[in-house]
């Protein structure tokens, strides 16, 4: 069944998944009686110069105010330049013109503002999460937008005309992105984790629903272990072990369960490794045997003269940093010193570094001259870094590794297969520029699988992602804080409202049917 | 009351109370008939406390007979119902016909603006015992046939759905002193808002015993499953009322409790609740003799089963007027429901829309943001149901706003205002509940403390003394171990007045204990409403409408619901978000219509003005 509409809110009592908020906040920027405020990426996804970020909603001058901060709102339709941090870190995002749209008079008919960030995927992330943990906001649902300035009576009929196909597509689409992203690993994980809560949700409502009025035998017997119901009350005095029992019911089904969810969604979330890098950048690191050419690889891909380079092995002795765009991806390259033994103890502290870095490295250059790969140096470096690199280990990962060898321009003319042992690889000539399209390509391949692909719009569902994995968590947080057995519950409409809004489905028909699959209830 | 001699529950308290809000009976008169008072899920939460009572069958008829009977205006008149008079159906209306009255089995007929039928398990009733199966509405009463093949050729959707009822036992024949005994509540919580007692002391009430069954009971069911037609059929029966054969079946081997409850203060019967059974007579009383204490219990009547006719309940409007026929009401068992409590509930509301439709006012609907008849009502007009359909508090997604205790100040003011079935007294009472509620709740969050203070003035109190925080007094009253009495002894002046009424200080105490995520689910409860406000028209022809994309499927499925808001709409399983956004442009477009229709009448009246100033001229 489709349960939408604008107010998707809406659904967050029947399948909570609108942020519920654990701070208690002041009347002053929620007018009462409003919905939740939305914020989206408005213009297109990936790369471009200028992206235009949007909130509608009663929270939006809060919103405003808050990545802002300490300056005021601007004023009314006024395009302002002011600097973004995120309001929990105080870390600045971007330098950005935002804009004030207090309501009626915006596009939704709602208070809006409008950030114009720099278009790099990392401001725009950094900006859609520091959004999110602002109180009262969600990410906005498909044509949520549209639809709340048709509701207003913003959009005239005749526009609207193509919103039910445009709806059409944008839910089709959003589908079809959400299961592209939930297919896999992190997929079966949602999925697994909103069953594990429909069952735990299941047994606390049957627990409060039928456990007393209808003798709700089995099920609660068999997971409580003895017998229960009205007879716990039979004096009015509660015996202590009556009572032992009643608070330790949810506990002994659904909370255990519940605990390993929280461990497991708070594994989850730490592992922000990839936002992250996406934020801050991958970390390349460039290494390979002295006089390969690493320093003038780096130069090329940054394209400014970071490191000193000169026919002398051993020229980089420390590590140089540098931040890049590769093929659209921020990355953090890392110029190493050439790993080699039995040098001075400068060039030796080097080595110790580059290793080090290695170590640390999403994603490792390996570069070899190619026109001397038979050295002791080069032999070496394939079988300290580059053979182990392509082992896996022993989490099951494998460390991401591109083989480059330089200087193809000293090859004799027409010898491609160089050495049939070496693993897969790319020819490159630092010098005349020849192979650079090929590497390019390469890391653009292996920075999509580190970052996320920007290009096919993972952004905001990633956003999405963590927006409700962590109200899922927090609700988990209020379960467990519950006396009130009506309130636990809530905690746990929310939390599995937060995961199905993920997964999709999970109605009350559902919860009752796992009720009645599990229990005999009846008077 | 023709099956269990009880009232309420979870879930079904709730429905009780908001009925007795809106002035209906049935809360009343338990308060008047109980002989066993209990609060179900007391260590649950204030928001799922089920209040319950044992109901004295004979007080509760003679009470319920006493007060229609001295209702002024009200003429009661008996007699089987088996046709109905219908005419023209108005042409401002939907409907196939318009109902004006019904013929009785005599042949008289009774005319009337509106008609509600609540047809029990009557329509076409089947009782089942064994491998017998005779035609009755309910053991000694005859079904009503003609009536459901004048539903039937109307037109509308019927189906078929089953229940049953337990053995009755003789009294002195049950060895209690070897069973678990449950005492009532001390002191007993009525059920309606004007009552602060019920009609009986605690210890004068009777109590309640508790016997289970065991793999003897399960051998004689499965030993003779080639005996009992009942089970084997295929009509729907309740999952969660169901006979002790589905339960044997469903889950073997494992022991099911009975409760054995009285009927009555000097009946000599006992219901044995859980025991609902449709086996041959003889094997019952084999049966029951085989559970613990009831070694000697003699059988006065024997369990049986009912199959009956439902109309889909898609049929009916949430103001319970069907689409088909004008002015004809359905409530109760005819809708799909089982028990009392869901029954009264629509009996309520269908009663009052009766009422309302006559005088040519608008409906009166309850809306699921409102309360539990709200969610039920809106359960059956958009999913229909397929079972015996029954209240949990589990359906009702704003279960914390929608609280016993609060069903007053949620529906007491909208029926004295809307429906005018409220009386005086009661919206006096409301009124002063409500102003006491908001003075108190203004005046507890006005209070502020630091929690070290807090802590030095409650000891009892589980604050944390080691940060010292500002807390208001609203925020200490959260606390599990702290109440209006122990807040109001550590700041006497102002809070002492406000523990004087007892229901005044308890429902303080649990609007605090509500009130952070109240305040979200308020904010939700307003959304759902502004999808509530978006009507469709009533009159609109979803088969045949060509200003609008639908597929055909969609088309069917809200042809059949007749949804009567956007909201509504979207919770129809099947219609999808395309849909709903093309009937909101037709709502639109319907609305700013129907606003230039409104404009002409002043139009004409300017128009006539205009005239009537030219003819004083001439």
């Amino acid at each position: 069944m489709w349960r939408g509409l604008w107010t998707l809110v809406s659904r967050a009592a029947r399948g909570p998944h609108s942020p519920r908020l654990c701070t208690r906040q002041g009347s002053g920027y929620r007018a009462p009686g409003s919905g939740a405020t939305i914020f989206a990426l408005s213009s297109g996804q990936g790369r471009c110069g200028i992206a235009v970020i949007r909130t509608s909603g009663p929270a939006s001058g809060h919103a405003l105010q808050s990545l802002t901060a300490p300056r005021d709102l601007p004023p009314a339709r006024k395009a302002c330049l002011r600097l973004l941090s995120d309001p929990r870190s105080g870390e600045p995002l971007d330098r950005a013109l935002v804009l004030w749209f207090p309501g009626p008079q915006s596009f939704t008919g709602e208070d809006c503002a409008e950030f114009h960030v720099h278009g790099g995927p990392a401001v725009v992330s950094g900006v859609l999460q520091a959004l999110g943990s602002v109180p009262g906001l969600r990410p906005a649902e498909a044509g949520e937008f549209t639809r709340r300035a048709f509701a207003h009576g913003k959009l005239s009929l005749t526009e609207v005309e193509g919103l039910a196909d445009l709806i059409h597509a944008e839910t089709e689409a959003q589908r079809r992105q959400a299961l592209r992203q939930l297919d896999g690993e992190l997929g079966d994980l949602c999925r697994g984790w909103a069953e594990t809560l429909t069952k735990a949700l299941a047994h606390v409502e049957a627990y409060i629903d039928f456990s007393e009025d209808d003798n709700l035998e089995e099920g609660v017997l068999d997971q409580g272990g003895s017998p229960w119901g009205w007879e716990a009350e039979t004096s009015g005095i509660q015996p202590p072990q009556v009572l032992l029992l009643s608070l330790s019911f949810p506990p002994s089904t659904a909370d255990s369960e519940v605990r390993k969810l929280e461990v497991a969604l708070g594994v989850h979330l730490r592992d922000a490794r990839r936002g992250q890098r996406l934020r801050s950048g991958a970390h390349v690191v460039v290494a390979g045997p002295p006089n390969a050419g690493k320093s003038s690889l780096v130069n090329l891909l940054s394209r400014k003269p970071v490191s000193i380079v000169s026919p002398e092995p051993g020229t980089t002795r420390d590590v140089l940093e540098t931040p890049v765009d590769l093929a659209g991806f921020p990355a953090l390259l890392s110029d190493t010193a050439g790993l080699r033994e039995g040098v001075g103890p400068v060039e030796q502290e080097g080595v110790r570094r580059a290793q080090k870095r290695l170590e640390q490295a999403d994603l490792i250059l390996a570069v070899l001259d190619a026109s001397d790969l038979a050295s002791p140096a080069s032999c070496n470096f394939l079988d300290t870094v580059v053979i182990p690199a392509g082992a896996r280990n022993p989490n099951g990962s494998r460390q991401r590794l591109l083989l480059v060898l330089n200087k193809s321009d000293l090859l004799p003319a027409g010898r491609s297969d160089l050495h049939p042992d070496l693993p897969s690889h790319l020819l490159l000539s630092c010098l005349t520029g020849e192979g650079l399209d090929g590497l390019l390509e390469a890391l653009k391949k292996e920075l999509a699988a580190l970052c996320g692909d920007p290009s096919t719009g993972p952004l905001l569902t990633r956003s999405r992602h963590q927006h409700h994995l962590r109200g899922c968590l927090d609700a988990l947080g209020q379960y467990k804080q519950a006396k009130d057995l009506a309130l636990a519950a809530e905690a746990l409409r929310v939390a599995r409202g937060h995961l199905s809004h993920l997964t999709g489905g999970g109605g009350t028909e559902e919860i009752l049917d796992i009720i009645f699959q599990d229990f005999c209830v009846g008077k | 009351m023709s099956c269990n001699p009880s009232f309420g529950g979870i879930g079904k308290g709730h429905l009780m109370r908001e009925v007795d809000a809106l002035d209906g009976l049935c809360s009343r008169i338990c308060d008047q008939s109980g002989i066993h008072y209990k609060v179900l899920n007391r260590r649950k939460g204030p928001a799922v406390w089920g209040l319950r009572a044992q109901i004295d069958r004979k007080l509760y008829k003679q009470n319920m007979q006493k007060e229609i009977l001295n209702t002024p205006l009200l003429t009661v008149q008996e007699g089987a119902v088996e046709d109905l008079i219908l005419t023209e159906p108005e042409p401002e209306h939907t409907g196939k016909y318009r109902v004006s009255g019904v013929v009785l089995a005599d042949g008289s007929k009774v005319y009337a603006e509106s008609v509600v039928l609540t047809t029990g398990t009557f329509l076409r009733g089947m009782i089942v015992i064994g491998l017998e199966m005779h035609p009755a509405g309910r053991l000694g009463d005859q079904p009503a046939v003609g009536l459901a093949q004048t539903l039937e050729k109307l037109g509308f959707v019927v189906g078929r759905l089953k229940t049953g009822t337990p053995p009755r036992i003789a009294k002195e024949s049950v060895n209690f002193s070897i069973l678990n005994k449950q005492t009532p509540d001390n002191p007993s919580i009525p059920f309606s808002f004007i009552n602060q007692t019920v009609w009986i002391k605690p210890e004068d009430q009777l109590p309640c015993y508790l016997t289970h069954t065991n793999p003897r009971v399960d051998e004689i069911v499965l030993e003779n499953l080639h005996l009992n037609c009942h089970v084997k059929e295929t009509t729907r029966g309740p999952r969660y009322c169901p006979s002790i054969e589905s339960k044997v079946l469903r889950f073997p081997n494992r022991v099911h409790q009975v409760w054995l409850e009285p009927e009555g203060m000097d009946s000599d019967l006992i219901y044995p609740q859980g025991l609902s059974v449709t086996l041959p007579a003889e094997l019952q009383e084999k049966m029951i003799t085989c559970i613990r204490g009831l070694e000697n219990a003699k059988m006065i009547q024997p369990g049986y089963g009912v199959q009956y006719d439902y109309m889909d309940p898609r049929q009916i409007s949430p103001s319970l007027e069907t689409h088909l026929v004008q002015r004809l009401f359905f409530a109760g068992q005819i809708n799909g429901t089982t028990g009392y409590e869901e029954a009264a509930a629509q009996g309520v509301i269908a009663g009052i829309n009766a009422s309302l439709r006559v005088r040519h006012k608008p409906p009166f609907v309850i809306s699921r943001t409102e309360g539990y008849i709200g969610v039920l009502i809106d359960d059956l007009t958009t999913l229909g149901t397929n079972e015996p359909y029954r209240m949990f508090t589990s359906r009702a997604e704003f279960r914390l706003s929608l609280r016993p205790d609060n069903a007053d100040s949620r529906l007491t003011f909208r029926g004295y205002k809307e429906a005018g079935c409220v009386s005086q007294q009661r919206y006096e009472r409301a009124s002063w509940m409500k102003s006491s509620l908001e003075e108190g709740i203004s005046m507890l969050k006005s209070i502020e403390f630091l929690s070290t203070k807090w802590k030095n003035l409650i000891p009892e109190s589980s604050i944390s003394s080691g940060k010292s925080l500002p807390l208001r007094a609203l925020d200490v009253l959260k606390y599990e171990e702290v109440d209006m009495e122990l807040l109001a002894r550590a700041v006497p002046e102002p809070l002492k007045k406000y523990t004087q009424c007892r229901e005044l200080a308890e429902r303080l105490k649990i609007e605090a204990t509500y009130e952070s995520v109240l305040f979200h689910q308020q904010q939700e409860i307003k959304e759902v409403q502004r999808d509530e406000a978006l009507q469709l028209p009533k009159d609109l022809d979803y088969l045949t409408l060509k200003d609008i994309s639908l597929s055909y499927e969609v088309r069917e499925k809200l042809h059949f619901s007749r949804p009567q808001t956007i909201g509504a709409a979207s919770r129809i399983p099947g219609v999808t978000a395309a849909a709903i956004v093309n009937l909101l442009r037709f709502v639109k477009t319907t609305q700013q219509r129907q606003a230039a229709m409104n404009r002409v009448p002043k139009t004409d009246q300017q128009l006539h003005d205009t005239d009537r100033l030219e003819e004083s001229q001439l």
